[in-house]
């Protein structure tokens, strides 16, 4: 049983997903994010750019609770989720990040078949008999552009695919839970261009259903994709504003010189 | 230049055949062993061997059936004893405590424990169990046993699990499991040949154990399938034997260390193998 199996449709959707309020981010003693505020829209790809070690990957990691899993690292602040803040005590770790799934810069194939990589995290929620489970790992294949590529070997290693391929699956796993919001660590760093244009398609799909954040070094990979863009510096939030304008007439000086490749 | 570099090569053909020479006579001494049982052991393996009792001093004939079939025992026990302990306790360390400061105590004080003299295992179990239930016994044996067990487990457990690459865990956890379900279905699952193999690798170590049976199980003469007495088992046996002058005592107890050394080669070979085929996959 899951609390999220009605469909929900775009207009009963608020605008704002994600409101990030005065966010602090600690690793022990240091202060990784500094009194970030912003607010992620519904059915938006956001991008995180910024220079290594800036705090984008930090924020992402933040929006489903990531960093709870190790010790010694505290966020202060509001994160709403919805309205509700995830930051608050008490909040279910795994419910939540069944509704904010990510994928990670390595692709992360789990050591069982393709089948049973996308069908793993369905059984978590949900208790389906065969035929309707085989209908979910096929519309998630599908979903990530996946299913014409493996529909013939579904009992193969998810380790004996492609890194491209492997991504996908990742993506499909995601998606095969039906979460809200999808996170996505730079997702594009360890494939080569072809997947990469694949799987930047892919999110610019993906948008239609979820609310999507994205955290690339690649500035020409979130000019493609997003439509608003982030720039973050040393922990700060710089500027905030709809890709276009980032990319063009940016406010900050810092911005500028950071798309411009004068430093970064 | 061009002395500097003949130089060069005739020290590193020198190196080349002293590190040959150390091989080979580090080598030389398991072929040695191997052979000097193989030319004692092999004329005594017979069928009689693993149908009949350990024979009285001064006759003919006889096996080591009671033995064989008390060291399986004491070993199974021993392991189904110890490989449980040893996963959980190697579990705790690798998912749970990693970044606990209990973690490092407890790795100190196993690997202390893994190189205990088994001896001391023994005087410890004699001492601890013996004493109290007032004589040898199988079961004594196979706690014996099991306690040089869990701290190979431990290890194997723990290293295995530090190798699955902790991204799959955020990846398993990123999908909303709980961190009990990450570590059955994913950790176990991504180690599971390595895990097998330290299992592997502690029955090796635990069949050829003779100092932890010496003060618990003892030995005994007969059938002995009852783990509240004293239980025949091949090192003791051997032990026992092979001080004798009775030339049939000496016979089986060659044969015995022959079955035992085929026995612990084959596990190596079989979880080796078992690791590599894994792992090339």
């Amino acid at each position: 049983m899951t609390p999220f199996q009605t469909p929900v449709t775009a207009q009963d959707l608020p605008a704002v997903r994600i409101d990030v309020k005065n966010l602090n981010f600690f690793y022990g003693d240091s202060r990784a994010l500094k009194n970030i505020s912003m607010q992620l829209g519904t059915n938006q790809v956001t991008a995180f750019i910024g220079p290594s070690g800036c705090g984008k990957s930090t924020l992402l990691r933040v929006l489903n609770r990531m960093y709870d899993l190790y010790p010694g690292q505290r966020a202060e602040g509001e994160v709403l989720l919805d309205g509700k803040n995830i930051l608050a005590p008490g909040v279910d770790l795994n419910l939540l990040r069944s509704r904010v799934g990510m994928v990670f810069q390595k692709p992360t194939p789990f050591p069982m078949s393709i089948y049973d990589n996308i069908a793993f995290g369905i059984r978590l929620y949900e208790n389906l008999p065969r035929s309707e489970m085989d209908g979910r790992v096929e519309e998630a294949l599908k979903g990530a552009a996946l299913w014409g590529e493996v529909k013939d070997k579904l009992t193969a290693s998810g380790q004996s695919l492609s890194g491209g391929q492997q991504q996908r699956l990742c993506i499909a796993r995601t998606v095969a839970i039906k979460p809200e919001v999808i996170l996505f660590d730079e997702p594009c760093s360890a494939l080569d261009p072809i997947s990469t244009s694949k799987i930047e398609e892919l999110i610019d799909e993906l948008r239609e259903n979820y609310t999507i954040t994205i955290v690339t070094h690649n500035m020409q990979q979130a000019a493609r994709v997003s439509q608003k863009t982030a720039f973050m510096y040393l922990g700060e939030l710089i500027e905030f504003d709809d890709t276009d304008k980032i990319f063009t007439s940016p406010r900050e000086q810092r911005t500028q010189d950071y798309i411009t490749g004068r430093f970064g | 230049m061009a002395t500097g570099y003949r130089a060069r090569k005739r020290i590193d053909t020198i190196a080349k055949i002293a590190c040959g020479l150390a091989t080979a006579f580090g080598l030389s001494w398991l072929v040695l062993i191997l052979y000097t049982l193989l030319v004692n052991g092999l004329p005594g393996l017979s069928l009689a061997i693993f149908t009949e009792m350990t024979p009285p001093p001064g006759t003919q004939g006889g096996g080591l059936a009671n033995a064989i079939i008390g060291s399986v025992m004491m070993t199974a026990i021993g392991v189904a004893i110890g490989t449980p302990i040893g996963i959980f306790a190697g579990t705790f360390m690798a998912e749970y405590g990693r970044h606990d400061g209990l973690t490092s105590v407890i790795r100190f004080i196993n690997d202390i424990l893994l190189s205990a003299p088994s001896i001391i295992i023994g005087l410890f179990i004699y001492q601890a169990v013996v004493l109290p239930m007032q004589g040898f016994s199988g079961l004594a044996g196979s706690l014996a046993l099991a306690v040089i067990v869990i701290p190979v487990v431990v290890r194997t457990t723990e290293d295995m699990l530090l190798l699955v690459p902790n991204q799959l865990r955020e990846a398993a956890s990123a999908l909303g499991m709980p961190r009990s379900f990450v570590i059955r279905q994913v950790s176990y699952r991504a180690a599971r040949a390595g895990l097998i193999t330290g299992v592997l690798l502690a029955v090796a170590r635990i069949s050829g154990e003779t100092a932890p049976l010496l003060f618990t199980a003892l030995s005994n003469q007969f059938w002995s399938l009852d783990l509240t007495r004293a239980v025949a088992n091949l090192p003791v046996t051997i032990n026992n034997f092979i001080n004798n002058p009775d030339p049939n005592w000496k016979r089986l107890a060659w044969s015995g260390a022959l079955l035992i050394t085929l026995a612990v080669l084959t596990l190596n070979v079989a979880a080796r193998s078992f690791g590599a085929r894994k792992s090339s996959k």
